[in-house]
């Protein structure tokens, strides 16, 4: 699942490489309940599993996300993505990108891969029906050709799920 | 004398000036006549500014006027409301730079207001400790290489840098900017912004800062000229919509399009978007092709027989006439140039649908291209006069005024008369776009409006014939001529007829030729005569201009231009030496 955009990507300046790995290591003492983070030796790109929460829609289900860091992180926002298959949510696109506004608008330095994480579990768990957006097919299409979910005008509609 | 016809013109209106006075009982009652008199009123203040017509509601800023009304907008909001100035910036700018509106929401709810913009009551310090951690990066730094916002959240300088310089690289969102901490959101003020950012962050910021209080304020806009930096500062309510920038573009302030009048706003946007759409293009493949029977291309066909061959890879041939392939025609069908087999279908009414639209097509495009060409022939005669204009300003006058022996203020009115070209021009253009949309069942309007453009674009051509061909033989001579002071009076007078003739017709246009409703019943003006009637009536108004307007006219040296031919006459002359006009 390796995107055009993510390979083709500057490598990490020195400050979003001191920054991660002083975030590797603050997940490895104290991991968001949940999550795991898959072992690579490539700090640009993380893959980390997540499992649906006990007692809601997910759970018992696993997913995988891919972090992928740009040039000037963290003032730059990560491109965050489901690998597909991506779950069945109302925010979450079959192609896996995520409609949500902290990863592209609300953006902010002070985030965390975990903090970042946290909120997608939350948007996971108050989903009260398994689908799709309304445009799925239309979006999916789109997006073709390996295009970042960060270059998508994204509307927030909702912040209830 | 070049031509006998004109110079009558020019005396004739001189001599139903006198007249005026007499007859000034008989107009009193007619409503037109107060119209006319506001016009004069105001065209006396145009000695600074001879572009504009009327009364300005508006203002022209230059950058630091912006500057200074920013500034004082500020001031103003920080006094009122006890804050600092970098605190009333910012609750401003979020109320789109509306002192009146940061009053009335602070005033309300003053606990809300501070909540929504990010203003805390009171700034918090940094927390206490030698060390503290930074939020971003998350190393840890001495008190004094850390910084927060009024909220206390710390943060190294180089992260804030990082931070401000994203934001002011990613637009205008910049002026906006919160704590990065995201459960905090109090705004970040300029002073912190401006002594962290690097100098050409500084001034993209204040860029921003600038525009902000342009674009963001209902009360302004830019100058869409292009590379005009000057701002229209506009008092809506009464009066056009017109606007003439100090860098002499001329735009109407609701639309931003250049001036317009006498067609309104709609009617502007519907030709603009007309001229440039694709729908025109499709309307001329409609009409002048046909698609090919087997892959569907349109085909133009220009000339030649009616055996066409579409282009490869098609290359399918077929008959023009009833788009059957072309192996099905020869003797059979009536020979290369005619089908019989279209001449019978068509008999039987086969066609009649898909030939009915072609020909509508072709006949409004037809229509709409005698508009657009118009319309377009003037827009390019406009630019010529402007550029007419300023070669008459830059080289022309300083020759007449030394071939003629005349001081530069005393030609005036050949500036004025290419002016009032210029402005003719304008108006001209637009009523081929007021004539496009006038309905074509309204068939007395449509006369009117024919005959009124048809004596607009003579009247026109004559000031312009004597602005231009008659003044060269008064350039191009050996010394003064004796006969120069009967021309200024020709080109004065035309000059004033026509800026008469012109102001009539943007009215009666913008009435809606409302006139052809009133011709039946009891018109005085005699509605048969039309705006030719309105113009000759309108110069005489024009010379008798009450003596308040008048007196207005005396400049800084004491001197009193004449209101008709613009001579600057001494201040105890009553009659102007050159015309004989009464003062």
């Amino acid at each position: 699942m390796t995107s055009p955009s993510a390979s083709s990507r500057k490598v990490l300046s020195k400050i979003a490489t001191n920054r991660l790995q002083k975030e590797l290591m603050e997940w490895q003492v104290n991991p968001p309940a949940g999550f795991k983070h898959k072992v690579t030796d490539n700090l640009q790109r993380w893959v980390i599993e997540v499992n649906g929460a006990p007692g809601t829609l997910y759970a018992n289900e696993t997913f995988q996300l891919q972090v992928d860091f740009p040039e000037h992180y963290p003032m730059e926002a990560p491109q965050v993505i489901f690998v597909p298959p991506a779950p069945l949510h109302p925010h979450i696109y079959s192609n896996g990108h995520i409609c949500l506004d902290i990863l592209y608008d609300s953006w902010s330095p002070a985030m965390t891969v975990s903090s970042v994480c946290i909120s997608i579990l939350s948007m996971l768990s108050s989903s009260t029906s398994k689908q799709r957006p309304a445009d799925d097919e239309r979006y999916v299409k789109n997006c073709r050709n390996g295009r970042s979910p960060k270059e998508t005008r994204w509307w927030f509609h909702d912040d209830k799920v | 004398m070049d031509s006998e016809d004109d110079m009558h013109d020019a005396n004739d209106v001189e001599s139903v000036d006198d007249d005026f006075y007499s007859g000034e009982t008989a107009m009193e009652s007619d409503d037109g006549d107060a119209a006319d008199y506001e016009f004069i009123d105001n065209d006396s203040d145009e000695d600074d500014d001879p572009v504009s017509h009327r009364s300005q509601n508006y203002t022209i800023l230059n950058e630091a006027d912006i500057h200074l009304r920013q500034e004082d907008n500020i001031k103003k909001i920080s006094s009122i409301l006890s804050i600092s100035s970098d605190e009333a910036a910012i609750l401003l700018r979020h109320y789109n730079w509306s002192v009146s509106k940061v009053n009335d929401e602070w005033f309300a709810n003053e606990e809300k207001v501070r909540r929504i913009v990010g203003l805390l009551e009171e700034s918090r310090a940094l927390p206490r400790g030698k060390e503290l951690t930074c939020g971003i990066c998350f190393e840890v730094y001495t008190c004094d290489k850390m910084s927060s916002a009024a909220c206390g959240h710390p943060f190294c300088v180089t992260c804030w840098q990082g931070y401000i310089s994203t934001a002011i690289n990613d637009g205008p969102g910049c002026l906006m900017l919160r704590c990065p901490d995201p459960s905090c959101g109090a705004a970040i003020g300029q002073d912190m912004i401006i002594k962290l950012v690097s100098h050409d962050d500084r001034e993209k910021y204040e860029r921003y800062f600038l525009r902000s209080f342009v674009e963001d304020n209902r009360k302004t806009k830019w100058c869409p000229a292009p590379g005009c930096d000057y701002a229209v500062d506009f008092i809506v309510g009464g009066g056009t919509f017109d606007v003439t920038c100090r860098c002499s573009y001329s735009f109407c302030w609701n639309c931003t399009e250049e001036a317009h009048r006498p067609v309104d706003c709609d009617t502007v946007s519907k030709w603009i978007r007309k001229n440039s759409a694709e729908s025109e293009n499709m309307n001329w493949i409609l009409a002048n092709s046909k698609p090919c029977p087997k892959c569907k291309r349109p085909i133009e066909k220009n000339q030649g027989c009616m055996h066409i061959t579409c282009t490869p890879p098609c290359k399918f041939e077929f008959c023009w006439l009833c788009l059957g392939a072309w192996s099905d025609h020869g003797e059979r069908t009536g020979g290369f140039y005619a089908c019989n087999r279209y001449e019978a279908a068509k008999q039987e009414g086969v066609y009649d649908d898909t030939e009915k639209r072609r020909e509508m097509a072709k006949n409004s495009l037809e229509r709409y291209t005698h508009f657009y060409e118009r319309w377009a022939t003037n827009q390019s005669s406009r630019q010529k006069a402007l550029a007419d204009l300023q070669q008459m300003q830059n080289i022309h006058l300083e020759k007449l005024s030394d071939k003629q022996c005349q001081p530069e203020s005393q030609l005036k009115f050949i500036t004025e008369a290419w002016l009032q070209i210029v402005e003719c021009r304008r108006v001209l253009k637009w009523t081929y776009a007021y004539g496009y949309y006038l309905p074509a069942h309204e068939h007395a309007k449509r006369q009117l409006f024919e005959y009124l453009q048809g004596e607009a674009e003579s009247g026109l051509e004559r000031l312009h014939q004597c602005a231009e061909k008659e003044l060269y033989s008064y350039l191009n001579v050996d010394g003064p001529s004796k006969d120069f002071n009967e021309f200024r009076m020709k080109l004065a007078g035309l000059t004033s007829v026509t800026r008469n003739y012109f102001e009539n017709l943007v009215r009666a246009l913008e009435n809606g030729l409302s006139d052809v409703d009133a011709r039946g019943g009891t018109s005085r003006t005699g509605g048969s005569r039309g705006l030719g009637a309105g113009s000759s009536k309108n110069s005489r108004n024009k010379g008798a201009a009450p003596p308040a307007a008048r007196s207005r006219n005396i400049d800084d040296s004491g001197h009193w231009s004449c209101e008709y031919c613009t001579f600057a006459n001494v201040r105890s002359a009553n009659v102007c030496q050159m015309c004989q006009h009464r003062r």
